[in-house]
């Protein structure tokens, strides 16, 4: 009794204790109250009970009238389901009231208390109507049982009956006796079995389906019941059960060595049925009438006989069978086994267990229990030290049972991380493959836009130059130089100039001419600067960059002479066009007269100039041999275009607009209808003024 | 126990237990009789430790016998009650070669009196017939100690099918006529020869199980 004190799960703390206020903890089993006041409060309800016994007959006499009402209604098939449960109801009632009156009846406990108890009992009262649907799965079958329809009505009040009984004898009785229970469903049992083969109203049914009609009328009975019957509070099953797990806990260590079965531990065939077997075996607490637990142990045993049979060759024995069994319990070690055991020794029908399969092996399932929690060192062909040893567990028994599930366990991990390194690897490679592929993209890339680049560079300057040189700005410039300068100069100058013009000079030839003259005048820098840039798209490093002093300059020392010339002056009207000119003219006036010869030799050189460029851009990025060539061929004029965008932008208006730019921004931002389009939607409309509402309201009338 | 049993129906269900020492042939017993009756198909399925078999008896009712194997290893020994619970008979098998095997069966008997009085058929089982030479208990030893603890003996050779359907044949007339008793009404459709009696117990009726036997040939086999 003093174990019975652990306290039920699911309970509020203060639930806990004994609701008579002892102290002691008190149990749900009890009505919430310790052992000691439950057994007195027991003696004061029996004395009450032979009052009351009057009123509780009459009680009995309403429901089974109920009962014969219900059997002459005609139409059985719908109306029972509903029949059923209305009569159902005043059964489950019962419990109910009582539960609920008791507390008034004798205690003296605070209300609060009475309240919580008062909505604890309902539900647990209700469980029984928990299976409703399995409730409604029972009148399918019955249904569908090939009995006459007048047996299956006396099978439903049969089962009503023996239900009223059960639950008549769990509420009423005082002093219960888990015996007289079983001996109360065994002779229903037996009751049922002698109707069923001799009453008129089965006459015409087979014997196959009055063994079904036996079968379905234990089945029901024993789930509705099982809340009930399983392990009742007034047995020391609970207890039982809890020993008997302590007790294979303390056995883990037993392998079939000690028990001489021919279990293969190390075979993975041998242990896979021996996981089935354990896991039917666990599996028998799931089930709630006797038949079905039966069926699972059934199912585990077939399982240890494969088993056995793969071991011994042959139909196993009991001889190789008991000890396999025993083998397989301890390891499985289920729960509440003794509760199940007795659940279906107590309430199944008597036949069941004494013949059959089933009954066979639930036998044996009882004995090897038993002899798990009678087996001592002599059992095991142990000496009593070695026994004690084990037990106490100061010696481990490394068995190859433990070691094969170990490394089976480690096996397992090892090739879960074999899969997962494999997993790297693969993405490893993916991305590994990506960069590359990425990277191919990247130089494709690099080298389309060059082409592009190139061809566009190729295309456009092209109609420029010779548009933006007009003859007659050579023949003005020329009457100017003219008028400066010594007519050498400017002879020379001119057939340069025309030679550009007209012939739509390549650069090969001019690039190798500014790179020389680069060393000497800072003015052909900028033509130098432009010619590098524009190839220098293609490699990210432009070597002449860092001399931007250069850049500006040209274009300014550049303007001095022409402003003399007033060339600007004259052709206002296109800018740049006259910039380009000037510049180039500014830029190839100041050049010296020697590199305009040289100039005219290096024409003929032309694969050596591109070496040359080549040799300059080579360290950067070796792919643009190729690109190098096209850039190569584009005009002066084109890369002096450049020069020009370069250095006049950045200085005199990419450099003035920043500033002007927030300040755009900012006027919108500050705006006054802006604002409140912030806060809600409706403020756009606001801020966009009502001409905008006005169109947005005639579509709301449309619509 | 036995009388929750639907009796009134028309099958008739018994159980029988195999008890005797390890080694003794329980199980080979068991399958001897059920290979001869049952194709080897059957057979095969699983396992020897169990076996249902569906029997005609003389009047014509049907009864299945259920055939309970049980380890005979000693450890065990102490399960006995949980197997031979509620079953209407047991064959005690020793290995005549084997005096403890003999031990063993008389211990067996001690505890079935004890346990279940009279209400259990008793066949003692000599097996392996088939080494006659190496015999370590006689026939007549045996038999004079059947007797006097009102039990049937017979002896068999598993493996040359000696006397092995004899004796399952005995063994179901015996709780036949056990059943029989103990529903008084059924008694007189349950005549055998010389009526055996609880208590009671004829010397040679081991002579007349082959002419019993031949009543019952049509066994069905199914």
């Amino acid at each position: 009794m003093m174990a019975n004190r652990a306290p039920m799960l699911r309970i509020g703390q203060q639930d806990l204790k004994c609701r008579q206020g002892c102290g002691y903890y008190g149990n749900t089993q009890f009505d919430g109250l310790c052992s000691k006041c439950f057994r007195e409060r027991n003696d004061k309800q029996r004395k009450r009970q032979k009052a009351g016994e009057d009123h509780e007959t009459l009680k009995v006499n309403t429901s089974s009238a109920g009962g014969t009402l219900e059997r002459k209604s005609p139409q059985h098939s719908l109306t029972m389901g509903r029949a059923n449960k209305a009569k159902k109801q005043p059964e489950k009632d019962e419990p109910t009231t009582t539960a609920s009156t008791m507390p008034r009846k004798k205690f003296t406990v605070p209300a609060v208390l009475q309240k919580t108890l008062k909505s604890k009992f309902p539900t647990a009262a209700p469980q029984p109507r928990v299976p409703s649907a399995t409730e409604s799965q029972f009148m399918l079958q019955l249904r569908q049982l090939r009995i006459p329809d007048d047996g299956k009505r006396k099978l439903k009040s049969e089962i009503q009956q023996l239900d009223h009984e059960i639950r008549k004898y769990m509420n009423n009785n005082s002093s219960k006796n888990v015996d007289e229970l079983s001996e109360l469903v065994q002779n229903a049992y037996t009751r049922f079995a002698d109707l069923v083969h001799n009453d008129a109203r089965f006459e015409i049914a087979t014997n196959e389906d009055r063994e079904i009609a036996i079968d379905f009328f234990e089945k029901v009975v024993m789930t509705q019941n099982h809340n009930l019957l399983f392990s009742p509070y007034f047995t020391t099953d609970e207890e039982c059960d809890i020993k008997v797990q302590k007790r294979i806990r303390q056995l883990s260590w037993i392998t079939t060595k000690h028990l001489d079965c021919s279990i293969d531990e190390v075979n993975a065939e041998a242990r896979d049925l021996v996981y089935n077997a354990i896991s039917e075996l666990v599996g028998i607490d799931s089930y709630y009438s006797p038949q079905e637990k039966l069926l699972c142990t059934v199912r585990c045993c077939r399982h240890i006989f494969e088993l056995l049979k793969r071991s011994t060759g042959g139909p196993a024995s009991a001889d190789d069978f008991l000890p396999a069994l025993i083998f397989v319990v301890l390891k499985a070690n289920p729960v509440r086994l003794h509760s199940n055991l007795n659940f279906v020794n107590r309430f199944t029908n008597a036949s069941r267990v004494m013949s059959g399969e089933g009954g066979y092996y639930f036998t044996n399932l009882c004995s090897a229990i038993a002899f798990i929690e009678n087996l001592n060192a002599e059992s095991l062909g142990l000496s009593a030290e070695e026994f004690d040893a084990y037990m106490s567990g100061e010696q481990t028994y490394s068995t190859p049972w433990e070691s094969a599930l170990l490394a089976c366990e480690s096996l397992h991990l090892i090739s879960e991380n074999m899969k997962c390194m494999e997993q790297l690897q693969k993405r490893n490679s993916v991305i590994s493959t990506g960069i590359k592929e990425f990277e191919r993209e990247l130089i494709e890339f690099q080298r389309e836009i060059t082409e592009k680049v190139d061809m566009v560079m190729e295309k456009a300057p092209l109609t420029l130059l010779p548009i933006k040189t007009p003859p007659f700005l050579i023949s003005q410039a020329r009457a100017h130089l003219a008028q400066d300068g010594g007519e050498a100069a400017a002879g020379h100058y001119q057939s340069n100039l025309l030679s550009l013009s007209q012939q739509t000079l390549t650069v090969k030839g001019k690039e190798q001419i500014l790179e020389d003259s680069q060393l000497d005048v800072g003015h052909t820098l900028a033509l130098k600067d432009t010619s590098v840039s524009s190839v220098g798209r293609l490699s990210p490093l432009h070597p002449n960059l860092p001399q931007p002093d250069q850049l500006f300059a040209s274009p300014i020392f550049n303007y001095t002479p022409f402003d003399a010339v007033s060339l600007l002056e004259e052709t206002s009207e296109n800018d740049d066009v006259l910039m380009l000119g000037t510049e180039f003219q500014g830029g190839l006036t100041n050049i010296n007269y020697d590199f305009d010869l040289s100039d005219q030799s290096g024409e003929n050189s032309v694969a050596e100039d591109t070496k040359l460029n080549l040799d300059e851009f080579d360290p950067l990025a070796q792919q643009q041999n190729s690109p190098n060539t096209h850039p190569a061929e584009t005009t002066l004029l084109d890369t002096t275009a450049d020069s020009l965008i370069d250095s006049d932008v950045p200085v005199s208006e990419v450099l003035l607009p920043s500033p002007l730019k927030p300040e755009v921004a900012n006027y919108r931002g500050f705006s006054n209808f802006e604002i409140p389009s912030i806060s809600c939607n409706t403020g756009d409309f606001s801020s966009l003024n009502q001409d905008v509402n006005d169109p947005v309201a005639p579509v709301q009338i449309n619509k | 126990m036995s009388s929750r049993r639907p009796g009134a129906g028309p099958t008739l269900n018994f159980k029988a237990v195999l008890l005797g020492e390890g080694c003794v042939g329980k199980t080979s017993l068991v399958l001897r009789y059920m290979e001869d009756k049952f194709n080897t198909q059957h057979l095969s399925t699983l396992q020897a430790s169990f076996v249902t078999k569906k029997v005609t008896l003389p009047d014509e009712r049907r009864a299945q016998l259920n055939i309970w194997d049980t380890a005979g290893q000693e450890r065990f020994h102490a399960l006995g009650p949980i197997y031979y619970r509620g079953s209407d008979g047991a064959l005690l098998v020793y290995d005549i070669t084997d005096q403890d095997s003999f031990q063993k069966v008389k211990s067996w008997v001690r505890e079935l009196k004890q346990m279940r009085g009279s209400e259990i058929a008793l066949i003692i089982v000599g097996n392996k017939t088939d080494l006659e030479e190496q015999r370590a208990i006689s026939y007549e030893t045996a038999l004079r100690y059947a007797q006097t603890v009102g039990a049937q003996y017979v002896e068999t050779s598993a493996k040359e099918n000696d006397g092995v359907n004899e004796l399952f044949e005995l063994l179901t007339q015996l709780m036949v006529a056990h059943h029989g008793s103990k529903q008084q009404n059924d008694t007189n459709a349950l005549r055998l020869q010389n009526s055996i009696s609880e208590a009671g117990v004829e010397p040679d009726l081991d002579e007349n199980v082959p002419a019993v036997a031949a009543a019952h040939r049509s066994c069905c086999g199914i």
